[in-house]
């Protein structure tokens, strides 16, 4: 059946499998079949970031992703940052400390792109930084404290 | 000394606060960050389904009929609702002034576009957008109203049915001697300005689930829902139930700014769960939705103003008259926009004689809603913009007559022109910090320096004040019948369980701007509590005390108004519980740094805990009348409110929050596009419980701001049609639009409120439109030009430069 | 939004997905890097009956070395264009041009010959590619055709593709020797698209004062990028300076097809093209001047 398919990802290193509508958006399939709702709807037209997750590590907007897209890929959401014992990410610390968010709904689409950014490119300056960042909106907070919590995290993970 | 409300963090019974004022870790953020936060469209109920409204896409027509038979069938649709069961189930959604609404659904003519038409509940929302196009719906075109100022003339087709009118409000306020102030004036400056749509735009939309039982009648309603409290009213007196059979779980907000009340949208959802007959339901609003059909556009306004001064620079007068373009309804509290700036009519300025007239119109557009506490970024930039021309009129310099007309700081409490007190302020010496940091001087010559390269650089220095809590009296002008009523209430329950630990119980989520923490930290300091101790949670609209919730910058006044107050009823109890054990009289215990002691006796001390943990074990050893239950609750209210009178004076607000700003910019003149060079603020908002927290909220008002200035605007075409229905044409700003601001604190504790304590949250929001705005107008002066028209986008800047060219 | 409902292919090979696109006569949309599409399909402003995925045609994503030029494959990504060491060096003004393309999320998934395709006229890329004179491949069920840049844009989101074709291939030729490139533009916000763009390209005879070649193409200035051989003109034989620059942006600015909209008039528009030319070419010439 051409309007359906089967999907099989792995997220945050657990498999699931489960056949959807063909036209299922990535951001759906995760929040409702995975069953993991960090990751946040902002928009559906590609422009809040709110959605953004890492695809084989490539911080991706879900929201204009179809979920049979993912098949076969190495997926990461917010859920997958902090230990399983609850100890946070060193991204997640410096956000709160630097108090990097507020209501929190945009927060798990910024860390994951900064995750991939600090990956990448560990020696980001402000500009790059930046530039990363702007494929986010934000409401609360002005963006100020979250380019001081990535510039935190960044010296962080390069003198851990 | 625990007894009286403390005024100031000192006051505390802690020999050094450890978490007030402080920058305490906030208790939301572990769920946050981990995105394991149950926001309301995380909510999956038992055989939950999904609601999609279908959407009227025109401005103004009559509904010749509807059929929603093929939309029924379609596999997955469990029901359809149309405006003829709305209309038969309920009252028109709840509005002030009265009767300016229409019901939730549209039932014989559609008003705006974007205006729900119908609701289709199906099992997931793919299927019910897929419904949606199965409805058939015959329109008759109208000719739609979209001109706010002619709207109100007789002649006008009416949008409303059964009105023969468009003016929904008009109201005029005159305070002082305003024509002799005009009389006597050496200058006049009049000025017609024009602010356009914008509006809040949280990340997370608005979320519903009802789940209507008809068996016992109980309305279960769940989501982001800002203040249960508030709505209940309007569920209550459009969908006709009993109130008690009314039950709100609230989910954490991500983000509000007035727009999580979404009243008619609740009573929508609560109607399609009355037709499902026991089925929950949930509502996801999506982007567009929230773009043209949610009710929360704000501040379409017309201004025509007049300033009147004296050769030195005094203000003698102001004369401001506004048309605001309410939209399709009068919906909800939108029209308290109107009224907000009587409380601070005159801004920080001492203008006695004022004459605020302003006219709320009805056309074919999305309704207002209340804005970021009901907002007044428009009103400080008119008041801004004026004193710039005036000043050059006159000769000085603007600040010189900013300065001259300052409200002194032996003047507080001052009482404005219409009777709002402004508690406590210094705004001479926050302009100074504002210019000494920002280098005011060395600003102006590198401006000079720019000029002579024939660079467009300019400097926008500006004041405002963020009245803190305002609410039903001021309302009251709008509906006398509902609103006149001085209490604004604030409630929390404060308890100890049997290990020792305390739970607060809240009326409102969490929805960004921390007040579980602050709660939290105020509790901590009043008992010696380490935060881990205390558990700061939601209960639902059953459970909880009244609670007006974080509208119009009162949580930190209220809250801990109501936290304080519980503390002293519950310290109240422990001391005499404590007097048992400690063998002595209730009225010679005291609390401080934690501990019980009896007064002038050292040496022996109880923790709190221990006392609790005595009184739960022996109530048997209490004394008459105090029970085994170390509890309190306490409603805080507003002290010394009164209800205006039909001038509109009167005393409801309570604290004055004051804000100066400086922005330079320079504007490309080939282009016109701005960009901002350096941005300074300096805010007063009393007492910071929590300086990151207020200084996080302060760069985010800075940010949306300048949304608000340079890119956001709501464009309509002629026929109504909204133009800007995406984020492709609505322009939120990125990190790359807003600039890095510097921001000083100013502390003038208010005498009034709680821990000294002010209203923040919009203070920044409220200002930055101002700054930037003549900021511009200043960059353009050299060429004679100011532009009265907001967003100053490049197209409108770009549009006068030609104009001035050409002459 | 949700999209309507469709039928879903991701062949693995380009036979497989140009015979799908050829049994469906004209119903069915290639789905890329999806960052054009899908917004449409949430919407439902596009509602195709098929969406063929190309996704796993791996052999598509390539950045390939061809005569002194580039070969780019239909799934090389716009992030490419930055991390390419072979576009850094043979043409640095694509790399430059990704800045201002969106932002980093949309560029690790959007394709370079999507975006072509996609044609809209406010778009980088297609400007680009016009000012490049790009060679477009198109590939149906029947065969391969080439396709210049010149007659590749018809119109708006519309281009030489029929229903049954796909990009396959762009080639940008290596550009004019000892050329210099710029590319600017006026957006309302960092990474929107372009209210009026301009990729302008100079090469100065080799006594290094007069103007030997010029490429001017703007775009978001009419249905498709507009190259302005009127003005590029005014420019060759001229002295390299602001008296040429000026008589260049003058021309383009009767050379352009420009419209109304909520962002921007038809004069704003016509305008700043001539603003950015000049611009545009000062910096071009800063380049050559350095080199």
């Amino acid at each position: 059946m051409a309007t359906s398919r089967t999907v099989k990802v792995h997220v945050n290193g657990v498999v699931y499998e489960q056949t959807v509508e063909a036209r299922k958006t990535l951001v759906d399939f995760l929040r409702e079949d995975v069953g993991l709702t960090g990751t946040n709807v902002g928009c559906e037209h590609g422009v809040c970031g709110a959605c953004t997750i890492l695809m084989n590590g490539e911080a991706v907007r879900s929201c204009i992703m179809l979920a049979a897209q993912a098949d076969g890929a190495e997926l990461m959401t917010v859920e997958g940052l902090a230990k399983a014992g609850g100890e946070l990410h060193p991204i997640q610390e410096a956000v709160r400390e630097k108090h990097g968010l507020q209501c929190g709904f945009c927060t798990p689409g910024f860390l994951m792109t900064t995750y991939e950014l600090l990956n990448k490119h560990p020696d980001a300056d402000e500009e790059e930084i930046k530039e990363w960042l702007s494929g986010h909106l934000c409401r609360c907070t002005g963006y100020q404290d979250i380019l001081e919590s990535v510039k935190l995290a960044a010296s962080r993970l390069r003198n851990p | 000394m625990a007894t009286a409300e403390p005024k100031l963090p000192s006051e505390l019974p802690i020999s050094q606060p450890r978490h007030v004022g402080k920058d305490s870790a906030r208790m939301e953020d572990p769920l946050l960050l981990t995105g394991r936060v149950e926001y309301g469209n995380d909510i999956r109920t038992p055989g939950m389904l999904h609601a999609a409204i279908l959407r009227s896409p025109h401005a103004h027509a009559l509904i010749k009929s509807i059929d929603t038979a093929r939309a029924e069938k379609l596999p997955g649709v469990a029901a359809v609702l149309t405006g003829k069961e709305v209309k038969h189930w309920s009252r028109p959604v709840f509005g002030i002034p009265e009767g300016w609404t229409g019901y939730a659904l549209a039932v014989e003519k559609t008003h705006w576009v974007g205006e729900p038409v119908a609701v289709v509940a199906a099992s997931d929302r793919y299927i019910a957008e897929d419904a949606l196009e199965l409805i058939e719906v015959e329109y008759e075109p109208l000719e739609p109203v979209v001109d706010a100022l002619t709207a109100g003339s007789a002649s006008a087709l009416k949008v409303l049915e059964g009105k023969d009118s468009n003016i929904a409000f008009d109201r005029r306020f005159a305070f002082g001697d305003v024509d002799g102030a005009f009389a006597s004036a050496d200058l006049i400056v009049r000025e017609q300005f024009r602010w356009h749509r914008s509006s809040g735009n949280p990340i997370e939309t608005c979320v519903c689930i009802a789940d209507w039982n008809p068996v016992n009648g109980m309305l279960t309603l769940r989501g982001g829902h800002r203040s249960p409290h508030l709505i209940l009213p309007a569920l209550v007196i459009s969908l006709g139930i009993p109130s008690q059979q009314v039950r709100i779980i609230q989910s954490p907000l991500g983000g509000s700014f007035g727009v999580k009340t979404f009243a008619r949208y609740v009573v929508l959802i609560a109607l399609m769960a009355k037709k499902l007959g026991g089925r929950p339901v949930k509502w996801t609003e999506d982007r567009i939705e929230h773009l043209i059909g949610n009710s929360s556009h704000a501040w379409d306004r017309h201004y025509d103003c007049e300033l009147a001064l004296q050769r030195d620079g005094t203000i003698a007068g102001m004369k401001m008259q506004l048309v605001d373009d309410l939209g399709a309804f009068s919906e909800w509290l939108a029209i308290g926009m109107l009224l907000k700036p009587l409380l601070c009519l005159g801004s920080c300025y001492h203008i006695a004689n004022v004459d605020y007239s302003c006219k709320g119109v009805i056309t074919n557009k999305t309704p207002q809603g209340p804005l970021r506490a009901f907002g007044l970024p428009p009103h400080f930039w008119v008041i801004e913009q004026l004193i710039e021309i005036a000043a050059k009129k006159l000769g000085l310099e603007s600040n010189e007559v900013r300065r001259r007309n300052f409200i002194k700081k032996d003047q507080f409490p001052y009482v404005s022109p219409s009777g709002n007190i402004y508690d406590s302020g210094d705004y001479e010496a926050s302009l100074s910090l504002l210019l000494a940091k920002a280098g005011y001087d060395e600003l102006r010559c590198e401006q000079q320096a720019a000029r002579a390269q024939g660079r467009l650089v300019g400097i926008g220095v500006v004041s405002s004040i963020e009245p803190g809590l305002t609410g039903p009296p001021m309302l009251a002008l709008a509906s006398p019948r509902i609103f006149s009523r001085t209490s604004s209430p604030e409630g929390i329950l404060v308890r100890i369980d049997s290990f020792g630990k305390f739970i607060a119980e809240l009326g409102f989520p969490p929805g960004g701007q921390s007040q579980h923490s602050f709660v939290r930290q105020i509790l901590a300091d009043y008992f010696g509590l380490t935060l881990e101790d205390i558990q700061v949670i939601t209960v639902d609209s059953l459970s909880m005390q009244p609670s007006t919730g974080p509208i119009s910058s009162s949580m930190a006044i209220a809250l801990s108004g109501a936290v304080l107050g519980a503390a002293a009823r519950l310290t109240d109890k422990l001391k005499r519980a404590a007097g048992v054990m400690l063998e002595a009289s209730a009225d010679d215990v005291e609390l401080f740094d934690g501990q019980f002691r009896v007064r002038g006796v050292p040496g022996k001390s109880l923790v709190v805990a221990q006392v609790a943990l005595f009184m739960m074990a022996r109530p048997d050893l209490l004394p008459e009348g105090v029970d085994g239950n170390p509890q309190a609750t306490y409603v805080w209210n507003p002290p010394d409110r009164t209800i205006p009178d039909e001038k509109g004076f009167g005393r409801y607000s309570v604290t004055a929050a004051g804000a100066q700003h400086l922005c330079m910019v320079e504007v490309d003149h080939e282009t016109g596009q701005v960009k901002i060079l350096k941005y300074v603020m300096v805010d007063d908002c009393g007492v910071r419980l929590n300086p990151s927290v207020v200084r996080g909220m302060l760069m985010g008002g800075m940010a949306h701001g300048v949304g608000t200035a340079l890119l956001e605007e709501y464009v309509y075409d002629d026929k109504g049609q909204m133009l800007t229905s995406s984020y492709m044409d609505y322009l939120m700003p990125t990190i790359m639009e807003v600039p890095a601001a510097e921001e000083h604190e100013m502390c003038t504790p208010s005498p009034i409120a709680p821990l000294g304590v002010k209203g923040v949250g919009e203070g920044a929001l409220h200002t930055t439109p101002a700054a930037i705005l003549c900021a511009v107008n200043d960059a353009l002066d050299p060429l004679g030009i100011t532009i009265t028209e907001a967003p100053m986008t490049p197209l409108r800047i770009w549009k006068a430069l030609q104009t001035r060219a050409s002459h | 939004m949700k999209p309507a409902k469709f039928d879903y292919y991701d062949p693995r090979s380009l036979e497989e997905a140009l015979a799908l696109l050829d049994t469906h006569q004209g119903d069915g949309k290639i789905l890329a890097g999806g960052q054009s599409l899908m917004p449409l399909l949430n919407m439902r402003l596009a509602r195709p009956n098929i969406v063929v995925d190309i996704n796993r045609i791996k052999e598509l994503n390539y950045v390939r070395a061809s005569d002194g030029g580039i070969v780019i494959g239909a799934l090389a990504r716009q992030r490419a264009l930055q991390t390419e060491q072979l576009i850094a060096e043979r043409m640095p003004i694509l790399q430059e041009a990704a800045y201002y393309i969106a932002h980093p999320q949309i560029r690790s998934r959007g394709t370079i010959c999507g975006s072509i395709a996609h044609a809209d006229p406010a778009a980088e890329l297609p400007a680009l590619a016009l000012a490049l004179e790009a060679e477009m491949t198109l590939s149906s069920a029947k065969g391969t055709r080439s396709v210049g840049a010149e007659t590749f844009f018809q119109s708006f989101f519309t281009t030489a593709l029929e229903a049954n074709e796909i990009l396959t291939e762009v080639r940008f030729p290596a550009p004019p020797k000892d050329s210099a490139w710029s590319v600017l533009e006026i957006s309302r916000r960092h990474g929107d698209f372009a209210i009026v763009g301009i990729v302008a390209g100079l090469a100065l005879d080799s006594d290094r004062q007069v103007i030997a070649q010029a490429r001017l193409v703007y775009f978001g200035v009419g249905p498709t990028p507009i190259r302005v051989k009127a003005a590029e003109e005014a420019l060759i034989g001229q002295h390299a300076e602001e008296a040429a620059f000026e008589a260049a942006a003058q021309s383009a600015k009767q050379g352009i097809d420009p419209s109304n909209d909520i962002h921007a008039s038809e004069e704003y528009r016509r305008a700043v093209a001539a603003t950015l030319t000049k611009r545009a070419l000062r910096a071009a010439l800063e380049k050559l001047r350095k080199n």
